[in-house]
């Protein structure tokens, strides 16, 4: 599990990078701005986490699939991204779906887990 | 040349965000679908935040207290208010409480929104000195 109480923190940096990507250009954000917004992403993550989690547990079921994480978005009132968040969970099923009849490509299966931890 | 990842137009690091899930007491596994949906739907939420902080901003700067305010304001990020309280100087404090006594109880409505705000206050300290612990 988390080894060190930072693991349970997103990276300072990149969620910078996406506050950044989202302001248009020139706009400077304060230390503790950026503190703030990484830290209510964090929160953020286990909020959507137990949502979802809800949702298996009254359905009696055990595992955690990607229509409950679409669902638990209802249910915490972030309706507004229920429709985005359904397109890229389609785009990700298809890109799933091809790497698994491509194969050719057998090389990038399993590849989903060893993603690089570019802090 | 690469093959398309949906991972790839993710900028937060899955395994970080799949240890923050983990710390939860209620989920043992989770899978590359669920992962990466939470992942996506907390970048379209920090985008979010900070598009509505940054309509509070002036001058090309965000601060701290326009995040705090978004917050404050809507009730589906109750969630963030422990965490992201409204900080007040210590003289916006005195004068929020003179105004407090001033009016008495001539409005219940009002002098119960100031409290609000003192309690908001007093639980970011309370959490504060716990933190020192």
């Amino acid at each position: 599990m988390a080894e060190k109480l930072e693991d349970l923190n997103l990276p300072l940096t990149v969620v910078t990078r996406i506050v950044k990507e989202s302001l248009p250009d020139g706009v400077a954000i304060s230390k503790e701005a950026r503190t703030g917004l990484a830290k209510a992403a964090s929160v953020f993550v286990l909020y959507v986490t137990s949502a979802a989690t809800n949702i298996v547990k009254n359905k009696k079921r055990k595992a955690l699939t990607g229509q409950d994480v679409l669902d638990a978005m209802r249910d915490i009132e972030f309706d507004r991204f229920v429709e985005p968040l359904g397109v890229a969970f389609e785009q990700y099923k298809q890109i799933a779906s091809a790497r698994k009849s491509g194969s050719g490509k057998k090389k990038e299966e399993g590849d989903d887990v060893e993603i690089i931890e570019d802090d | 040349m690469s093959t398309p990842k949906a991972e790839k137009d993710l900028h937060l690091p899955l395994s970080r965000v799949k240890t923050i899930m983990k710390s939860s007491p209620d989920v043992e596994a989770v899978g590359p679908e669920p992962l990466y949906l939470v992942t996506k739907v907390t970048e379209l939420f920090v985008t979010d935040l900070a598009k509505r902080a940054f309509k509070n901003s002036k001058n090309n700067f965000l601060e701290y207290k326009h995040i705090a305010e978004v917050v404050q304001e809507d009730d589906t990020l109750d969630f963030l208010r422990e965490i992201m309280p409204r900080k007040i100087t210590v003289r916006q404090f005195k004068e929020l409480m003179a105004k407090k006594a001033a009016k008495g109880d001539l409005s219940d409505d009002e002098s119960s929104e100031s409290s609000e705000e003192y309690s908001t206050d007093e639980s970011s300290s309370g959490k504060e000195a716990n933190d020192q612990e």
